[in-house]
């Protein structure tokens, strides 16, 4: 676990290289999300199946039981309910729109400098 | 001089076809370069001796010949040694005869104007939009100059077949390294000029990906050449499963389900069903005790 946890580090972090590059997640909590999402995508078939033979008046309910422990046996970060949709420059979790992926002072700071390609001020 | 009647008519049956040949040749004007490729053959091939009864019966014939009778032996003499020239060539196989070479050329008549506008042809001072030169260009119609055209004629054998064998040795010599694929890759990101305008900017959006083609391909990226018979008709992965039961019914609906996924490819699909599969047959003796 703590030698997963240094790997994650080291790969946020870079190596410390006489160029000092720099990992790119903004905090630790942006690096975790993404560990989730990178996670669910890969146990997504999975769990889908998994799911189907669960949610299911056909098969008899001891086997449906049998998925359940199934897929509670499967890392906890797999599951896609736990992915958060953080601002992607900031890492804020909150006040963050979907389309852009920004939080909203971030989005406002771009917007005024027009830099967001078809945002304007609203005015009527 | 021991020399039968019969071989002497048909030397002089081939004396007065060659010379027939030769008048033709002269009329045509082609002798002085026949002659020539005569001489050179002769040149080459005096290291092999005639047949020496031939040489008699030659000078036989040449002796009735009614006009120079020296010319008339020489000229047989040289005849002959081309035949075994020729007849020794096709034992050993491929004759490179030039006369099939020549025989369709024709010497051309050029004016000085003519000759000068080729010239100009060939150095062209334009200059392309991306700064390179344009080059002359070379039409097909070329080779339709002289109202002939490449595939007829006679085979002149000049060029072997290439082997398959060669061709194989070269594409295992030539994988690509790394080192060609960098080298490939530098020339490219040196030799590519800056888009002109935005209709050259696009176009390179489109090859980089990062705009769509237009008209919207509703497809792309995602057409892996299945049919829809494919997509739709999965009934044939289920020959494993048993025919009667509640999982029958459950891999019945899981099959509805995916026919009705435009989402996954074919692939995938089969990949679903395998695992559905694997997972029961793992949970068979489970199942057995229900």
């Amino acid at each position: 676990m703590a030698a997963s946890a240094l790997c994650w580090a080291l790969r946020a972090a870079r190596q410390v290289l006489p160029s000092q590059t720099r990992g790119y997640y903004v905090d630790w909590r942006m690096l975790r999300d993404v560990k989730r999402r990178k996670l669910a995508y890969e146990y997504a078939d999975e769990r889908l199946r998994i799911n189907a033979i669960r949610k299911n008046t056909i098969l008899p309910k001891e086997l449906q039981e049998v998925a359940d422990k199934e897929i509670a046996a499967l890392p906890r970060d797999s599951c896609p309910v736990r992915i958060h949709n953080r601002c992607v420059l900031t890492s804020r979790p909150r006040g963050v729109k979907r389309r852009w992926r920004l939080s909203r002072i971030v989005f406002r700071h771009f917007a005024d400098h027009a830099q967001m390609s078809g945002i304007q001020r609203a005015m009527w | 001089m021991k020399v039968e009647v019969t071989t002497k008519r048909k030397f002089q049956e081939l004396k007065e076809q060659e010379i027939k040949k030769q008048a033709t040749n002269e009329q045509e004007g082609l002798d002085s370069e026949s002659s020539t490729f005569q001489n050179t053959a002769e040149d080459v091939q005096r290291s092999k001796p005639l047949n020496p009864e031939l040489v008699q019966a030659a000078s036989a014939v040449a002796s009735s010949f009614p006009r120079s009778k020296e010319q008339a032996e020489s000229e047989l003499l040289a005849q002959l040694r081309r035949h075994e020239e020729t007849t020794d060539k096709q034992r050993r196989g491929g004759t490179i005869n030039i006369r099939n070479v020549i025989s369709e050329m024709a010497v051309k008549r050029q004016s000085p104007a003519q000759r000068g506008v080729r010239i100009s042809n060939r150095i062209s001072l334009e200059m392309d939009e991306d700064g390179q030169r344009i080059k002359p260009g070379r039409s097909s119609s070329r080779s339709f100059d002289s109202g002939r055209s490449l595939k007829a004629g006679k085979r002149l054998n000049i060029f072997t077949k290439a082997s398959p064998e060669t061709e194989n040795t070269l594409k295992t010599v030539s994988s690509p390294t790394i080192w060609d694929l960098e080298f490939a890759k530098e020339i490219a990101a040196v030799t590519e000029q800056p888009p002109r305008n935005g209709f050259e900017e696009m176009i390179q959006w489109t090859k980089e990906g990062i705009l769509w083609e237009f008209p919207i391909d509703n497809e792309a990226g995602m057409d892996d050449g299945a049919e829809f018979h494919e997509h739709i008709f999965l009934e044939k992965h289920l020959k494993d499963f048993p025919k009667q039961g509640p999982i029958r019914h459950f891999m019945e609906l899981v099959i509805c389900g995916l026919s009705k996924n435009p989402y996954l490819s074919v692939k995938q699909k089969i990949e679903h069903i395998e695992w559905f599969r694997n997972y029961f047959e793992e949970k068979k003796e489970f199942l057995q005790e229900i």
